[in-house]
Parts: C-alpha cells; structure tokens; sequence
C-alpha cells in the first residue's frame, strides 16, 4: 500500500476520543502484518513487531490514534441534538458543516447556523454549546436512532492536493500512525537494534489519558513519541512553526531525552534525512510528557510531522513528511550506536 | 424531481460562471422548445402551450450560486479570495472547496493555537483567510491558478431524515429543477422560462431577461432562509420547513401583486397545498428587478424554505419541493384568467 493509502484508510476511520474502535480496527489490520497486535482495558491498541531478541532494548513507538469530535448530551423537543465538543475542537469550522452522528446507524446531520441578520454579534464564533445537530427528524424518529452519549464527527474524506500533499480530518494523528506503520515496512528489510513496541494509544486528545496507563503496563526502555505540530500557513510567524514539507520536526525540550534529539539529529545529517528543530521550553503537549514519567523515568522524545490547521476537518499534510518521518525513525532502530 | 436537483447542485456555477448549469439545462430542454442565450448567459426558453393568450408569462429561476473568486497569489502559495454574493464568512473556514480549473484547496488561515488574544473567539474575516491548495510558492501557485479563477463550496446531496435534503447550491437549482419539469410536462398557455445568471451579484441576469420577454405576469422561483432552529424562536424564524412553499407579501426588493399573492393562496387552499408567508421582511430575488422592467410586471415568488441558506449546506424539506412545483403549476395555469 502506498502512503497515501495507508493514511486515507486511517483518517476515513472514525476514531473521536473514546470511540477509537473503528479506528484502531483499520490500525490493527496495518500493525498484524508485523507481529501480534493486544488492546489493553483502555482501548490502546499494541503490536509486539517482529521477532523480539531478550538481549536488545525495547523501543516504544506511540502515535495516538484518537481524533476530536463530539459527543451527544441533549435531544430537543424538535430533534435537534445538543453537542459537547470531545477535545479541542476548532470551533471557527461549526456554523454549518456537515457531520455524522454515530447513533445506531450513521446518520448525517448539519450544524446549525443562526442567519447572520438575527445574531448580535456576527463576527464572533458561537461556543460548541450554543450550536445544535440538525438531523432533519423529528425528536421521536431521532430518538430511535441517536442515544445521549452517542459520537458525532465532521465528515471530511481524504483528498490528494497536488504536490503530494492531503487534506482529510483526522490527519492530528493518523499522520503520526501512518508514519509508524510505514517503518515497520522499512524495518521489516533492516537489522533491528532494538525490539519495537508499537503503541497506538486512545484519548490523547482529552488530556494524554490513554498513553499514561500504556506507558505504565508496557515494557520498553526508550521511547518515540509520533504526533503533528504547526506547520506555518499564512500570517504565521516561522518562530512559532516548522516547515510543511522539510521533514520531520525533532523535539528538543527540558522534558525529553537531549541524547536521543542529538542521535536523531546526526542520523538525518549523516542519512541526508531532512529535518527541522522544534524546541519548546517545557512539557510538550504530547504523549512524551506521560511517557516520559512513567515508572520510574524513562527517556523519550517527540518527532512530529507538520500539519496545516490543527483541529479542522481541513488539516494538510505532506506525504513526504511522513515518509521522512518513517525513515528518520527506521535508521534510528536499525543504525543506533 | 430529486434525482435532477442532485445533478444540478453537484454542478458549480457560482454568480459569472454559470456554463456547466447552462449546458446541462440546454442539454435538457433542447428538442422541448424554442430557446435562445442572451449576451450575460441567461438562457431563454419559450414554451408553447395548448392555448395562447394575449397575456405573457415569466417563469424564472436563477442558475448562479453563492461561492468566491480568487484574487490574489501570496508568495507562499496560498491564495486570497472575496466572496461572490452574500457568505456568511463564520460558514467557511476549514472547508473544502474546488476552484473552476479542477483543483481542490481547503479554506485555512492561522492555526487555532496560533491565534493572538484578539483574535480568539472571532470569526475569521474574508481578509484573514486563505485557500491552501498544496503548494508552497507563488511560481507553483500561478501554474495552476489565475486570478479571477471562481472557487465552490464541496458539498455531496445527502439525505437528512426520510424528508429532507442537504447540498450546496440548493438556492436556486431547486427553481432550475422545477422549471425543467414544467417543460417537460408541457404548459396549458405560452409560457416563457427564463434560467438567469447572476442573481446573486445583485438580480443582474432577471433584469436583462425581463427586458427580452417583455412579460406581464411572472413567477420567480426561489429558495429562501428559514431559521427554524433552536437558537431562533417566533417570528425570527421566518418561515418553517415542511409547512409549504413561501409566498411573500413584501421583501427587501419587492412589494409583491397583492392581488397574485391572495390567489397563491386561495389556490394553496383549495388545492390542500401548505403555504406559508415569510414573518420578517427579510431577503430579496429576482422578482424585483423584473417588477420594474419594462412599463412594469405582476410579479409573485414562490420559495422554498432553506436552512443554513448560501452555505455549503443548504437543508430543504422534499414536501416543500414537490408542494412548490404544484403551487407554480396552478398558479400558472390560473394567472391567464385574472
């Protein structure tokens, strides 16, 4: 499968924090081709790659699989449904865009859009509370259909844009479970340095919940953490973002391994691997501020992929990056010192 | 009359660009009757019927949608767009959408963890959003785009419910669609169907057909906003979805035949069709430009309720359609007697 492939039947998935299923069933047909895969009680998805050799060191590759979403708490006396917002949802894509709710069938819906003549203030964004689902039923058909609980996503499919980039929703993180999946390809042809531990974690986006008990029951010694991070897009300043299509992105921060961003960082020189820093101050937001507390301390590192408008049905990857990404990683596990 | 909205719908013809709807309506109604295009693009069909009357009838609907054109390539690549017509700038940021060379872009602008204090909480403005097709320089940018190039909402037909439906570009296609049934149907009297452009740069197309045909009676078909959401209640709703087509008494561009609208009614109700009145004076169409052409016309609209109207989801109710096109139907035929 070529990359695009691989992520477009991820990012299809339906994967909101807390309703990984689906998600974690496309991920786990991908991972089954490299070793066994396990879910724990959570949900987080695991796969023990290929042969595992007792006298190496383990590394743990995490990507979270989790999208944000939202999940239904309200019918009204109309039908309409109330929402609450799962994650961090950017809420200047509400007014009016199509969704689906996860009841039990899928059914479409749009968010609602009070006309601008009737608002009194239009230029501001209305909160996730004040929009409603509008599934074009009746409160008695929709309550057959839809139970309070039920998950509800923004329908966005995965599209090509040409220069080998994508747009879909979901690309924060199945870019960073597309990456894992494509080293294990790479892996699969190499010396391995270490056994690898693939984790594929739920509810990052709630607050880095899944990773931290995954972290706690799996047996590793170091660890990569695979998620996106801003690529700059237009009026935004290059010090607060990487590059879309320079590579992947290597965290350096006070809360990650200095010794594992230096080795990564001399792998892509050596490798002609391109690259770019992101240095932040403290924790990073991602599943290696949990991981890397885990037991006792463990070293950890993020490697992130550049992503367009985070947290929209409209984010863009590079399918460059993500390949980079994969090799980065693969000379990481097959060349380390 | 679904299956045929879909395919109009699923066409762009955003306000100056409407020649894929055009095509397919001339591919349509070619061999039916008598048509001809005029200098904007408005195509004209006339109809002859099984009686002819010294009276002439207007039947009209509008091919353009709402959408944007391009107007600017930054150094990054991205482009910079205006709206075409009345968007509502809080219904498009991060969405899809497809320029009229064939390519996909999405509509972005600052990441949300990027924003200033400011800029928290507030809709992006036209100025503060770009489309993003992929590239990563001008130089690339201009091989593929020019400027003035028309971008449209991606929008798929779907199904809401067992009674509604959802795409872009309802307003006006579903007019278009029911205009084609007509003709295809036949008329009782001579009847001229105009499909106009550029409704909605300001009732541009109606303006020049109406001048063409020269009409005493017209009927313009419509589609029009109805809150009927939660957030609104009472008369703010406007009109409600799956209580009938809406035949106004006065809007922002027209004080409509009052005579022609209590007909509209007497007809609704004889005929067991809902009809309903708009609750605000809200809106405007093609009718005012076509009252005023010529020495004057009797105009009358019959439109459907649409939420989230000039969005790329615009939800119509299937009742409405079907009672709509009955209602035109009558009040066609009727008109002649008055």
């Amino acid at each position: 499968m070529n990359t695009f492939q691989v992520l477009s039947s991820l990012s299809n998935a339906v994967g909101v924090s807390g309703y990984e299923l689906s998600a974690v069933a496309v991920a786990e047909k991908h991972l089954a081709n490299y070793g066994t895969t396990y879910t724990d009680s959570m949900g987080n998805l695991f796969c023990k790659a290929f042969d595992y050799n007792e006298k190496l060191p383990t590394i743990l590759l995490d990507a979270h699989i989790d999208e944000i979403g939202f999940v239904v708490n309200y019918i009204t006396d109309d039908g309409f449904l109330k929402i609450s917002a799962c994650g961090g949802i950017d809420r200047r894509v509400l007014l009016a865009q199509q969704v689906t709710v996860c009841g039990k069938e899928m059914i479409k819906g749009v968010v609602t859009s009070t006309p601008p003549h009737l608002e009194k203030d239009s230029s501001s964004c209305p909160k996730v509370e004040d929009v409603y689902v509008d599934v074009g039923m009746t409160a008695d058909e929709v309550k057959k259909l839809v139970s309070l609980g039920d998950y509800v996503f923004i329908d966005s499919p995965a599209r090509m844009l040409i220069n080998y980039s994508v747009t879909s929703k979901a690309l924060d993180n199945r870019a960073g479970c597309t990456a894992v999946i494509k080293t294990l390809e790479l892996l699969n042809q190499c010396e391995r340095k270490y056994n690898v531990l693939v984790c594929f974690s739920v509810q990052e986006e709630l607050g880095l919940r899944g990773a931290k008990p995954a972290a706690f029951s799996a047996e590793f010694d170091e660890a990569i953490v695979v998620d996106v991070s801003f690529a700059k897009t237009h009026g935004e300043s290059p010090k607060d973002c990487g590059v879309m299509g320079k590579g992947p992105m290597i965290g350096i921060s006070p809360t990650l391994s200095r010794k594992m961003s230096d080795s990564l960082r001399r792998i892509a020189e050596n490798k002609l691997i391109p690259y770019q820093l992101e240095v932040m101050s403290g924790r990073t937001g991602t599943n290696a501020d949990v991981i890397g507390l885990s037991a006792g301390g463990k070293n950890a590192v993020t490697v992130s992929i550049p992503l367009k408008h985070m947290h929209t049905p409209a984010e863009i990857v590079d399918l460059n990056d993500i390949e980079n990404t994969a090799k980065l990683i693969c000379e990481y596990i097959s060349d380390a010192e | 009359m679904i299956n045929e909205l879909k395919k109009l719908c699923l066409l762009d013809g955003v306000s100056g660009n409407e020649k894929d709807v055009r095509d397919y309506i001339i591919s349509r109604i070619s061999g039916k009757c008598e048509y001809s295009v005029d200098a904007l693009g408005n195509v004209i069909a006339f109809v002859k019927g099984k009686k002819e009357s010294d009276k002439k009838l207007m039947i009209s609907a509008h091919m353009d949608e709402v959408g944007f054109i391009v107007t600017y390539i930054n150094d990054d690549g991205t482009l910079c767009f205006s709206p075409v017509g009345g968007v509502d700038e809080r219904v498009v940021f991060g969405r899809k959408v497809r320029l009229s060379s064939g390519i996909y872009g999405v509509v972005g602008g600052k990441a949300l963890h990027n924003l200033s204090d400011d800029e928290k909480g507030k809709a992006p403005g036209f100025d503060k959003m770009v489309i993003d097709i992929g590239v990563s320089s001008k130089q690339e940018a201009q091989s593929v785009v020019s400027l003035g190039d028309y971008v449209s909402y991606v929008s798929e037909f779907t199904e809401l419910g067992k009674d509604k439906v959802k795409c872009k570009a309802i307003d006006d296609r579903a007019g278009c669609a029911i205009m084609l049934r007509l003709i295809d149907e036949g008329v009782e009297y001579d009847t001229y169907f105009t499909f106009v452009v550029q409704e909605e740069v300001g009732l541009r197309g109606a303006t020049c057909a109406a001048y063409s045909v020269n009409p005493d009676f017209a009927i313009v078909l419509e589609s029009t906003t109805a809150a009927d959401i939660p957030s609104a209640s009472d008369s703010d709703r406007v009109c409600e979805l799956s209580c009938g087509p809406v035949v106004s008494y006065m809007d922002n561009r027209t004080m409509y035949d009052r005579e022609l609208y209590k007909l509209a009614f007497e007809l609704a109700e004889d005929n067991g069709i809902p009809c309903q009145t708009k609750t605000r004076v809200a809106g405007g169409n093609d009718a005012g430009a076509i009252q005023t052409a010529c020495g004057g016309v009797r105009v009358c609209a019959i439109s459907l309720p649409c939420r989230y109207l000039h969005s790329e989801s615009c939800v119509i109710s299937k009742q409405d359609f079907e009672n709509s096109y009955k209602l035109t139907k009558l009040l066609s035929d009727r008109i002649f007697s008055l």
